[in-house]
C-alpha cells in the first residue's frame, strides 16, 4: 500500500461492536480477528451515558486508580454568559429596541444574561473531566446527570478551537469528534491555552499508542506554543492561503454580488421617506448583513488558513476572530471534495473539502463542520494538496468517462459534465453544470455500494451507483449504462475490498 | 481474492439478464416469505381507514369539495398500492455472497445494496407487532455509513436468527470498521 505514513487503512480498527448496545447486537463472544490484528477495546468504549446516582458532585471520589476529575477553566461561565448576551440581544431584535426603549431594553438584556451566567456557573460547578484509561470521562449535569466516555481510539479529528473571547482571556475550546456521535462529543468548553494543548497532546498520545499497538507508527505530537492566529502549525508546511485571494474568491459569489442592490434599497429608502428613523436603517442594514453572512464569515474563518503536514497527520489552522486548530489523521479522510464555483473560472480557482467521519449531518451549525481543505486556490495548489491526502490522484488524469449519450434525456445540459472513473486508489464522480464538483472516494474507505434506478433510468437502461462512506455523502455515479453500472459496482466492491486486505 | 462472487462477476453481464438480477451465474438469490404481503396490505389498510376517516370528518363538517376530492384521490392511490404491494414483495431479494450481502427491492425505483460484512457495525432483527402475528421479523445490517441500505424483512424467526448469527459471525471475522 502507499500510504505514505504506513498506516493501516484502518489504522486503530474500530470493532465491529454496536455503537448502541442493542439487545439484538452481535453476540459478546470474542472472536479472533483474522486479517487485522484489530483492537479490541473492553465493553463500552463507544460514547455511552450513564446516569448513576452515587456520582453526585466532581468532588466526590473518582474510581480507585483513576485520576482526579478536573474541572473546566474558572472564567468559563463568565465566557458563555458573555456569549448568551449576543444571542440575547439577537433574539430581542430591533423591533423590541423600538417599542420599549433602549434603557428597558439594556435591562432586558442584562437580567436574561445574568440568569444564563447563572446557569453557566452551576453547569461549570457540576462539569468535570478526566481521563481513564483509555477513555476521555466527561461530568456533567446537576438534575440529568451524565457520564460520557469518549474512546480515544475512535478518535478521528481534534480541534482547538479559539472565539475571540477566548483569544482575549487566554482560554481555548477542545472538540474531539468520534464515530458514532451524533454531534461533536464533548466540547470541554474553556480551557486554558496551555491546557488545552497538553491535553490534546495526552489524547493524540493515547490514541497513537492504541494505533500503535495495532502496528502503524503513532504521530508524533510537537506540543504547539501559546496558539495565536498567525503562529503555523507544526509540521511541515504544505500551503498557506493568501488573504487577498480569499477576500477576492468572497466577493465573486453570489452574495457579494447583491451588495449594489442591497445599498441601491437602503438609499433609496432614505430618499422617499422623509422620516427615516434609526431602527429602519438599522434593521434594512442586519437583512443585508443577513445576507451577506456567508461570505464574510467564510473569510473571517478561513483568514490565514494554514495547512500543514505532520507525519500521519494534517493540521490546519485558520481563522481570524476565532482560530481554529484541527488535528486529522490522514487515514481518517472519507473523501475529497473538489469544486469549481461559477464566478471563480474567471480566476482558475477551486475549493477542496474533506469529509471526515464524525462530523456528521446531525451539527446544526455549519461552522462546527470545520471540513475545509483548501478554501481557495489554483489548480497546481489544488493538486499538490490531493496527491498529499491521496498520494496517487492527479486531478488532472483522472479516467473520467461521461455516461451514454442517451443519459442526455435526463440531463440536458450537463451530460457531458457527468462522469465517473476508476483511478488506482480512488473512485472519482464529476457532476454539475455551474459549480463543477468532483468527488474522490479512496476504496479502502467505502462503506457500501448501491445501485438505484428511477423509473425513466429503466426506461433508458440507466442507474446510477452509489459509493457510501462513514462520512458525508459519498460519491454517485450518475446515469450510467445499466451493464457498465454493474461492472462499476462489482468493481467497486472488489477494490474496496482488495484495499482494506492490503490496508 | 479467493475465488469469492464479488471478484468474478462478468464484467458485461448479459443484457436479457433482469435489471434486479445481476451476475446471475454467481447470486443466488433468496426471496422473503410472501406473508408480508397480508402485513404490508394490513399495514397500508390501517393508514388508509385514519387518513380516510380524518379527510372523511372534515369533508362532512367543512363541505369543502376539497376535501372530497383529497379523499378520492387517497382512495385511489391507496387501491393502486394495494394492487402492486405483492409484486413490491416479490421484489425483495436478498443473497448472501463469500464477502457481502446483496439486498435488493423496489418496484418503481429499484434498488440494490452490497454491503460487505466487514464494514458492519452491528445488525438488527425487529418485529412489530403486525409481523409478529404472522411470525415474520426484520434483518437490519448497519455500517458506518447512513446511506447503506441493507434491510431484510419478511423473514421466518428462524431464518432471521440463522441470517444474524451469520452476518454476526462473518462481521466479527473479517472487522474492518471504518
Amino acid at each position: 500500500m502507499s500510504d505514505p505514513a504506513g498506516r493501516g487503512t484502518d489504522g486503530p480498527a474500530p470493532p465491529p461492536a454496536a455503537p448502541t448496545a442493542r439487545p439484538d447486537g452481535p453476540p459478546p463472544e470474542e472472536a479472533p480477528a483474522a486479517d487485522t490484528p484489530g483492537e479490541r477495546t473492553p465493553v463500552g468504549e463507544t460514547p455511552t451515558e450513564r446516569t448513576p446516582g452515587e456520582w453526585m458532585a466532581p468532588t466526590a471520589t473518582a474510581p480507585a486508580g483513576a485520576e482526579p476529575r478536573q474541572r473546566l477553566h474558572p472564567l468559563s461561565p463568565a465566557l458563555h454568559g458573555a456569549k448568551s448576551l449576543v444571542v440575547v440581544i439577537a433574539g430581542l431584535s430591533w423591533s423590541t429596541l423600538s417599542r420599549v426603549g433602549f434603557g428597558w431594553f439594556a435591562l432586558m438584556a442584562a437580567v436574561l444574561a445574568l440568569g444564563a451566567t447563572v446557569l453557566a456557573v452551576v453547569s461549570w460547578y457540576y462539569t468535570g473531566y478526566h481521563v481513564v484509561g483509555r477513555e476521555l470521562r466527561v461530568h456533567e449535569g446537576l438534575i440529568w446527570r451524565r457520564t460520557r466516555a469518549i474512546p480515544l481510539e475512535r478518535l478521528q479529528a481534534v480541534e482547538v478551537v479559539r472565539p475571540l473571547l477566548a483569544q482575549l482571556t487566554g482560554l481555548a475550546e477542545l472538540r474531539l469528534e468520534v464515530v458514532g456521535g451524533g454531534k461533536t462529543e464533548a466540547p470541554l468548553a474553556y480551557l486554558s491555552v496551555a491546557d488545552a494543548a497538553a491535553l490534546r497532546q495526552r489524547l493524540l498520545a493515547i490514541a497513537g499508542r492504541a494505533a500503535a499497538e495495532t502496528g502503524t507508527p503513532s504521530p508524533v505530537e510537537v506540543p504547539t506554543g501559546p496558539a495565536g492566529a498567525p503562529a503555523p502549525p507544526p509540521g511541515r508546511p504544505l500551503h498557506a492561503v493568501r488573504n487577498n485571494d480569499l477576500l477576492v474568491s468572497q466577493l465573486l459569489t453570489p452574495q457579494a454580488f447583491m451588495i449594489p442592490f442591497g445599498v441601491a434599497f437602503v438609499v433609496a429608502q432614505f430618499l422617499s421617506e422623509d422620516s427615516w428613523s434609526f431602527i429602519a436603517v438599522a434593521s434594512t442594514l442586519t437583512a443585508m448583513a443577513g445576507v451577506l453572512l456567508q461570505p464574510v464569515r467564510r473569510v473571517l474563518d478561513d483568514w490565514n488558513f494554514r495547512l500543514a503536514r505532520d507525519e500521519g497527520t494534517l493540521r490546519i489552522r485558520n481563522g481570524l476572530l476565532e482560530t481554529r486548530a484541527q488535528t486529522v489523521p490522514l487515514d481518517r479522510v472519507q473523501t475529497v471534495g473538489v469544486t469549481w464555483p461559477l464566478l471563480w473560472r474567471v480566476k482558475g480557482w477551486l475549493r477542496l473539502r474533506l469529509e471526515v467521519a464524525g462530523y456528521s449531518a446531525g451539527e446544526a451549525d455549519d461552522r462546527n463542520r470545520p471540513d475545509r481543505l483548501l478554501p481557495v486556490g489554483d489548480l497546481p495548489t489544488g493538486e499538490a494538496i490531493v496527491a498529499e491526502v491521496l498520494p496517487g490522484v492527479r486531478l488532472a488524469t483522472l479516467p473520467l468517462t461521461p455516461p451514454p449519450a442517451r443519459a442526455r434525456w435526463l440531463n440536458p445540459l450537463s451530460r457531458s459534465r457527468l462522469g465517473a472513473g476508476l483511478d488506482t486508489r480512488v473512485f472519482a464522480v464529476r457532476s454539475g453544470l455551474l459549480t463543477r464538483q468532483l468527488a474522490l472516494v479512496p476504496y479502502a474507505r467505502i462503506q457500501s455500494v448501491r445501485i438505484v434506478q428511477g423509473p425513466a433510468q429503466r426506461r433508458l437502461r440507466l442507474a446510477t451507483v452509489h459509493a457510501d462512506t462513514a462520512g458525508g455523502a459519498g460519491a454517485a455515479a450518475r446515469d450510467r449504462d445499466l451493464a457498465e453500472a454493474w461492472a462499476l459496482a462489482a468493481e467497486l466492491t472488489a477494490r474496496a475490498h482488495h484495499a482494506r486486505r492490503a490496508g | 481474492m479467493s475465488g469469492d462472487g464479488s471478484a468474478g462477476p462478468p464484467p458485461a453481464p448479459q443484457p436479457t439478464a433482469g435489471p434486479l438480477e445481476p451476475w446471475p451465474d454467481t447470486v443466488r438469490w433468496q426471496s422473503i416469505s410472501s406473508d408480508l404481503i397480508w402485513v404490508e396490505l394490513i399495514r397500508l389498510a390501517m393508514l388508509l381507514g385514519v387518513l380516510s376517516l380524518g379527510l372523511g370528518i372534515t369533508w362532512a363538517f367543512s363541505g369543502s369539495w376539497v376535501f372530497g376530492s383529497a379523499l378520492g384521490l387517497v382512495l385511489l392511490l391507496g387501491v393502486l398500492r394495494g394492487v402492486t404491494i405483492a409484486r413490491a414483495v416479490r421484489a425483495w431479494g436478498y443473497a448472501e455472497r463469500e464477502d457481502d450481502l446483496l439486498v435488493r427491492h423496489g418496484l418503481l425505483v429499484r434498488r440494490l445494496s452490497i454491503v460487505p460484512y466487514s464494514r458492519m457495525q452491528f445488525v438488527d432483527v425487529s418485529a412489530g407487532p403486525l409481523e409478529r402475528a404472522f411470525k415474520l421479523a426484520t434483518v437490519q445490517l448497519h455500517t458506518a455509513a447512513a446511506a447503506s441500505d441493507a434491510r431484510v424483512p419478511g423473514l421466518r424467526p428462524a431464518e432471521a436468527s440463522r441470517l444474524r448469527d451469520r452476518l454476526t459471525a462473518l462481521g466479527e471475522d473479517r472487522a474492518e470498521g471504518l
